[in-house]
């Protein structure tokens, strides 16, 4: 799997050296064409980074960057052993190959899965400059020291550049083992580094793959079954081809492809056509009626999650109980940079511009679509065919770790034998995502005499619904059973930002304090009392303090909530003002996290207010709703977002620890919504089961 | 659907377009003029990802055509990139405000626009202005506090 250009890595090297090399720091635009000059020897120790004989420190990133921030925060883990000086650092998005293992992002995963690999990447190659440094200054090894760039005899104060070391240290053995800083000693992680692509998302110069141009490139748009799994029965193609600018028109497994010779011309072509459908299976689903017909028609039992005691026996013996039951509804991503992708054709050979979560997964899908088209080819030839390249994301949140728009794209280009850039319009893009599945969750508990909760029972049906975020009860119950009824879903479901924990989180914290309630206890009091993980009930213990849940009164209304996922430990804890007998509005939210070592502690905390934000949206916006197997929504309109003025004040608390990272674009999703639900319970005395939220009134 | 020729002054330069009489200039800017940091995401004037400066004034380059824009002074976050010394965008870069960056365009223009016509917006200004610019990673926080220390600034030298 070799990109079918080898050489195009050395034009970005060149353009980055042509804009001189005092002050680099930055992105590396992939893609631009710079005149090809001498090769000049480089320093290129493994896959993670270059050094030039200009002390420029090119550091590849195998993680997509959609604004959380790994092109910075993996960067200071090379540089942090490589001790380099950071103002020479840029960044570019690593090409697909082999040596980066499998690229996709997600999961919270880019710094937790790098952070030992990426750590002795830059020692290794420090190690090599330290041993060419030694024999340029003709010092012991054991007597220089490697720091901003230079290293250095520390008697005599000698010292020798990176830049002037680069075909020394290329020479040099690769060390067997490495040994890596002590967090004391760290002198870029843990402080609040700017980030390397800001600077061009101020100006414009910012490349995401909708701004990908390629020359005579052609513009492609989409029209698919508004009811999902619906096939084109006739489309009135003929009259669509007559208008001005449309190049071709024509039919796809998907639906019906517009080419034209710009992207307007393409949309309103679109809107021009008149497509009769096969009506698809899930014609008769709604959301109010989903869950119950699919599971009539399976003939699945819940599978069991977690079980210890004898619940249910406990339940029918129980002198106190709560039953409730929640209902999530589907939600869509709404990434701002619809779903688009860019196919470079030339010489049968496959130049694709993926904003995609996953280049692996998107060379995968590429070479499936290609070998359904050409398949006297086998998988091997058409991967070398094809190259893949990352550009910026305009927002992902688990969208881009689907391929649908790399197999449309690669279609259309094949069909037109031509380059072609597809793009979604909005519409499209909000009926044919794939979404946070809509679930149900029947939960009942009891209490033993003393108000305490002494038995558990979570019943989850959802769509294609997970188990993560209900697999471990936080709390010391003793009798507990957690099962779920996993339903195949005919509306096409993906992850969204924390994923299951989103609706998992949801129904036990926000159950945890029904209970609480009936039991006469204090919610918080209660989470401090039961909780097992030491680090969540500090968090949780951190956030009162923060936020004095002592001091609460019918003014000053207080919900609060735990969840770990993807390695943090989270609490938040929401607050509402009264403003008169029958109004309330938000206050102020806080947020507590223990991610472990922080990185990079601005971009956590951008991560957390982010998910705050995207948390809340979820929670008191309009959903997307089915009706008659297609999604009710279109647009921003009748899918809103959270907008700037209703964001309430967010304090993010970062937690100190030495402990090893965990991640942090997800964890702070998942209490947002059961706090409030709980502040709400507060307020209202009522649960809140179902979304969105009404902070007036029951919902 | 006529093409016809049409004037526009983008950033201090004329170009000559042969343009639909109903395309909007969004599209003008984006795919014939390849100035692609204005961008789109939703096309019906719901996002404000798209906002440029026309005249100096905000306008949703989805919502009017290129046409109408025909003789006016049209400013897109490219026309700004002179002015990194510009107390608001060193105050965006200063507090990182971005995250996945695709709306910062339109966030920028908007907020340049409104400290233009006022130094010392009110908290309810800054929310009527930047309510019409939507974020989804959140920086809306990020935005206020820039928004309100570019302002300080731009008083401490300019006071009126």
């Amino acid at each position: 799997m070799k990109p079918f250009d080898p050489e195009r890595r050395d034009f970005l090297k060149k353009s980055a050296l042509s804009a001189g090399s005092a002050l680099v720091l930055g992105i590396a635009w992939s893609g631009e064409i710079v005149a090809e000059t001498d090769a000049t020897p480089e320093f290129k120790p493994n896959a993670w980074l270059k050094i030039d004989t200009h002390g420029v420190v090119t550091l590849y990133i195998a993680e997509s960057e959609m604004g959380q921030g790994p092109f910075t925060s993996l960067s200071m883990l090379i540089a942090e052993e490589l001790e380099v000086d950071w103002q020479k650092v840029q960044v570019e998005h690593a090409p697909l190959d082999p040596a980066y293992g499998f690229q996709g992002t997600g999961g919270s995963r880019s710094v937790r899965r790098n952070w030992k690999i990426l750590r002795e990447a830059g020692a290794v190659a420090r190690q090599m400059l330290l041993a060419a440094g030694a024999e340029y200054l003709k010092a012991p090894v054991d007597r220089c020291q490697a720091q901003r760039s230079h290293i250095t005899h520390r008697p005599s104060s000698k010292s020798v550049g990176y830049a002037e070391l680069v075909g020394r240290a290329a020479e040099m053995p690769v060390p067997k083992g490495v040994t890596l800083k002590q967090p004391e000693d760290y002198r870029l992680i843990g402080t609040p580094v700017s980030r390397l692509d800001l600077a061009d998302k101020l100006n414009g110069k910012a490349r995401y793959g909708i701004d990908t141009k390629l020359p005579n490139m052609l513009y492609a748009t989409i029209a698919q079954s508004p009811q999902f799994g619906g096939r084109v029965k006739r489309f009135n193609g003929a009259e669509i081809k007559q208008r001005p600018g449309i190049i071709d028109c024509f039919e796809l497994e998907e639906g019906v492809v517009v080419v034209a010779q710009g992207t307007w011309q393409a949309f309103q072509a679109r809107k021009a056509l008149k497509i009769d459908w096969h009506g698809g299976k899930a014609a008769q689903l709604d959301s109010d009626n989903i869950i119950q017909r699919l599971s009539d028609e399976t003939s699945q039992k819940p599978s069991l999650i977690l079980e210890h005691g004898e619940p249910i026996a406990q339940l029918g013996s129980a002198l106190k109980s709560v039953d409730t039951e929640y209902r999530l509804p589907f939600q869509a991503h709404m990434t701002p940079e619809p779903m688009n992708c860019t196919v470079g054709v030339e010489d049968g050979r496959y130049r694709i511009w993926a904003p995609t979560q996953s280049p692996t997964s998107a060379m995968a899908t590429a070479a499936k679509a290609l070998k359904a088209l050409m398949p006297e080819l086998s998988e091997a030839e058409l991967e070398a065919r094809i190259e893949i390249i990352t550009p910026l994301l305009g927002g992902g949140f688990g969208r881009r770790i689907k391929q649908d728009y790399v197999t449309q794209a690669v279609k259309i280009a094949h069909h037109m034998k031509h380059s072609v850039q597809l793009i979604w319009p909005r519409e499209e893009d909000v009926q044919h995502d794939h979404y946070h599945p809509l679930t149900q969750h029947r939960l009942r508990g009891s209490l033993d005499e003393a108000g305490n909760p002494q038995a558990w029972h979570h019943l989850i049906t959802g769509l294609q619904s997970g188990k993560y975020g209900a697999d471990a009860l936080a709390y010391d119950i003793p009798h507990v059973r957690v099962e779920m009824l996993r339903l195949d879903s005919p509306v096409p479901i993906g992850p969204w930002r924390s994923v299951s924990n989103h609706y998992n989180a949801y129904a036990i914290e926000h159950f945890f304090d029904e209970l609480a309630r009936a039991g006469g206890q204090n919610p918080l009091e209660l989470r401090l009392k039961l909780l097992k993980e030491a680090r969540l009930k500090a968090v949780l213990q951190r956030a009162a303090e923060a936020t004095a849940w002592q001091r609460q009164d019918q003014q000053r209304i207080l919900g609060c909530a735990v969840h770990s996922s993807f390695g943090s430990h989270v609490a938040e804890i929401v607050e509402l003002i009264r403003l008169d007998e029958h109004k309330l509005k938000l206050g102020k939210i806080t947020c507590v996290i223990d991610c472990g070592i922080a990185i990079n502690p601005d971009t956590i905390k951008a991560q957390l207010e982010g998910s705050v934000i995207y948390a809340l949206g979820a929670a008191l916006k309009p959903p997307i709703m089915l009706k008659n197997g297609r999604v009710e929504q279109h647009n921003f309109h009748d899918t809103p977002i959270l907008s700037f003025e209703e964001t309430p004040p967010i304090e993010v608390i970062i937690s100190y620890s030495r402990l090893d990272p965990g991640g942090v674009g997800e964890p702070g999703v998942p209490p947002l919504a059961p706090a409030l639900a709980n502040a709400l319970l507060s307020a209202h005395g009522k649960p809140v089961t179902r979304m969105p939220m009404k902070l007036n009134g029951a919902s | 659907m006529d093409l016809m020729a049409v004037t526009l002054h983008v950033n201090g330069s004329i170009n000559q377009v042969e343009a639909d009489s109903d395309i909007p200039l969004l599209w003008v800017l984006r795919d014939q003029l390849g100035l692609t940091g204005t961008k789109y995401s939703c096309g019906i004037g719901v996002c404000g990802s798209c906002m440029v400066l026309l005249d100096g004034m905000p306008a949703k380059a989805c919502r009017i055509t290129a046409a109408e824009c025909a003789g006016k002074k049209i400013t897109t976050i490219e026309g700004l990139a002179d002015q990194a010394d510009h107390p608001l965008l060193k105050s965006w870069l200063e507090l990182q405000v971005p995250q996945c960056g695709y709306c910062q365009s339109g966030q920028i223009i908007m907020a340049y626009a409104l400290l233009s016509e006022k130094h010392d917006p009110s908290a309810d200004e800054i929310d009527q202005a930047m309510s019409q610019i939507l974020c989804r990673c959140g920086t809306y926080p990020r935005v206020r506090q820039a928004i309100q220390q570019a302002s300080e600034m731009m008083r401490a030298k300019d006071p009126s």
